[in-house]
């Protein structure tokens, strides 16, 4: 693992501190683990909008990462998708070398959702974790009315919640981390607020492996 | 209430939390505040400060940039301590009030995050904005990360703040590059800042106890020495630069060169020149070719106005060929590509030993310089000078061979 960029593709607003909170804790462990790491987020996609596609990213190096001012990840070995409807519409493998993971947060099983990834083949596995019944969610869209308070781009504004993956963000950090090594899982566990989810992703999540060994 | 400022320790942000802090550091006493992106995030920043309890300060959200530097102007005019700032066609929309601010002598601090004008209008970096501003009359440079950001803002207020100096301030950093990446930055001591920043206080502040006139109607025989108060108040202000870098170095640890920062220079033919983000790449990129026996170096102007002719003409006056990296369009100018190009040729035209001199387009848009475009123009600099000769004035990267 001498360099990995992890993206994570979230909706605007609603879920975009799930996003944030899954790239800034995998960077934040790396970092303890001595490695060169980065956080941000797609610059052009903000400021967001409420569901609107927005992206996170994350990079890991052995050594100092030289490409800090690209604006994207042009080649993710690992992608999330923070809710399940973004399998479908858009290219998140973009880029993708052989070898890479797609993680998704969805209450269907990996065999169904294999169906709507553009490019499969580039997977060694595609992971399911129902992340939202994990962390005892209720689901998003039934919040907007409470959401909707805060429609316009949190872009530059810090978390009103400063704890780190108190909801769905918990379980798919823990698959991010199981599923692929990026970092340590007893590096990564101590900053998690919601303990519990954490540990039930862990145990919940579903794996397909596929064919493509890692380039 | 009264700021509250930590103790000294190192965080994770980005420049445009970076220059907040540093507003926050100085205790400014009024923000001026109209959102463009990428600066949108530093006065997002301040506001939460503010609404926090963190920082004592009057917080007006104008209803244009223009009204911004008018209430700036204002703000400074009766001896506050202003913060501000803007990006792209913000700072444009804000032009007529730049020669009044500096003519006055109000020591305005402003923020640029650079964006790109329309068109393209999109939010990646390009200098233009502030460039455009440069004959103003306000004191400007560049930062490369966030943690230079922050001293520069601090630097800025007791540079433009001292006595024999009395000028705005424009603290740039590039949009994205600079505003929207995350870096470690050392926030110091409240104490450190305490010595190195004194409160600010206007000679002749608009106060209704001690009557004075600012900007009055005037003739033109007095338009001259006005004039040539603020072209002094400029050409003055170089050696309190260099004066208040030491003192920061002193009490801060951090040593900067106001004017230029040399980087694998030493037994360098050909240097690249440019001002802010794209350095951090360029030094990637000069270490990969050193190690493949080019002789290449770069330099980064870290203060724009005062311009350091001098300066520039003893640093690049030792190397054979200099690419100027532009960022910025200067359209219809010397070489029809950037501005900084007739800036580096006039600096150069004293010497005895001319470089030659390219203008690369690179940047534009504000797209990232990456690795190999920094090859790319290497090597057209290295061709060069085996030829002797430039092949042209201006190279638009990534539209050539």
């Amino acid at each position: 693992m001498a360099y990995t960029e992890l993206t994570v593709w979230t909706r605007g607003i609603i879920m975009d501190k799930e996003g944030r909170d899954i790239v800034n804790s995998v960077a934040a462990a790396g970092r303890l683990e001595g490695k060169y790491t980065q956080a941000m987020e797609n610059y052009v996609d903000n400021p967001d909008r409420t569901n609107a596609p927005t992206r996170k990213y994350c990079r890991l190096s052995d050594s100092e990462i030289e490409n800090a001012l690209t604006y994207e990840n042009e080649h993710p070995n690992i992608v999330v998708l923070v809710e399940q409807t973004m399998v479908k519409g858009w290219d998140y493998m973009r880029g993708m070398p052989p070898g890479g993971t797609l993680i998704i947060n969805t209450h269907y099983s990996p065999e169904y959702m294999i169906r709507f990834v553009p490019g499969p083949e580039r997977l060694t596995q595609l992971v399911c974790v129902d992340a939202a019944k994990l962390a005892d969610h209720k689901w998003l869209y039934y919040r907007l009315g409470e959401l909707g308070l805060d429609r316009l781009s949190t872009e530059g504004a810090a978390e009103r919640n400063k704890a780190i993956a108190p909801d769905i963000a918990a379980p798919l950090i823990a698959a991010v981390v199981k599923t692929t090594g990026i970092v340590k899982l007893e590096t990564i566990e101590p900053m998690i607020a919601n303990k519990a989810a954490f540990h039930a992703g862990l145990e919940a999540l579903q794996v397909l492996p596929l064919g493509q060994a890692v380039a | 209430m009264a700021t509250v400022l930590g103790k000294k320790k190192t965080v994770r942000i980005n420049g445009c939390v970076a220059a907040a802090q540093a507003a926050k550091y100085a205790d400014v006493d009024v923000i001026a505040a109209y959102p463009i992106r990428p600066y949108t995030a530093t006065m997002m920043a301040l506001a939460q400060m503010v609404a926090n309890g963190e920082l004592d300060a009057e917080y007006i959200v104008a209803d244009s940039e223009h009204s911004q530097l008018s209430i700036a102007h204002g703000a400074s005019s009766s001896g506050a301590r202003v913060f501000t700032g803007s990006s792209g066609v913000g700072v444009h929309f804000a032009f007529e009030l730049y020669s009044p601010i500096s003519g006055s002598r109000m020591p305005v601090q402003m923020m640029i995050a650079d964006r790109t004008l329309d068109p393209p209008g999109d939010f990646g970096s390009e200098h233009t904005d502030a460039l455009a501003t440069r004959d103003m009359g306000w004191l400007m440079g560049w930062s490369c990360d966030a943690q230079e950001a922050f001293d520069n803002h601090l630097m800025g207020y007791r540079i433009g703040e001292d006595p024999r100096v009395l000028l705005p301030q424009m603290v740039c950093q590039d949009g994205f590059f600079v505003s929207h990446i995350t870096s470690e930055v050392d926030l110091p001591d409240p104490g450190q800042v305490k010595e190195f920043l004194p409160p600010y206080k206007h000679p002749y502040p608009l106060d209704p106890r001690h009557p004075v006139s600012h900007g009055p109607q005037i003739m033109p025989e007095q338009g001259p020495p006005l004039q040539l108060e603020r072209a002094r108040a400029m050409e003055g202000s170089m050696p309190v630069i260099e004066e208040i870098h030491e003192e920061f170095a002193k009490i801060f640890g951090r040593r900067y060169d106001p004017w230029i920062e040399e980087f694998m220079t030493d037994d360098a033919d050909v240097v690249f020149f440019l001002q802010g983000a794209h350095a951090v790449t360029g030094r990637y990129a000069i270490r990969h070719m050193r190690e493949r026996g080019a002789k290449v170096g770069l330099v980064r102007l870290r203060t724009f106005r005062p311009y350091p002719t001098d300066r520039v003409r003893e640093v690049l006056s030792k190397f054979k060929v200099v690419g100027v990296i532009e960022t910025n369009m200067g359209l219809g100018s010397v070489s029809s590509g950037g501005s900084l190009y007739a800036e580096v040729c006039g600096a150069l035209y004293e010497s005895d030993r001319r470089p030659l001199v390219h203008s690369f387009m690179a940047g534009m848009g504000g797209e990232a310089i990456v690795l190999k475009e920094f090859y790319w123009m290497t090597q057209k600099m290295l061709e060069a000078q085996k030829r002797g000769k430039i092949e042209k004035r201006t190279h638009w990267v990534g539209f050539e061979d």
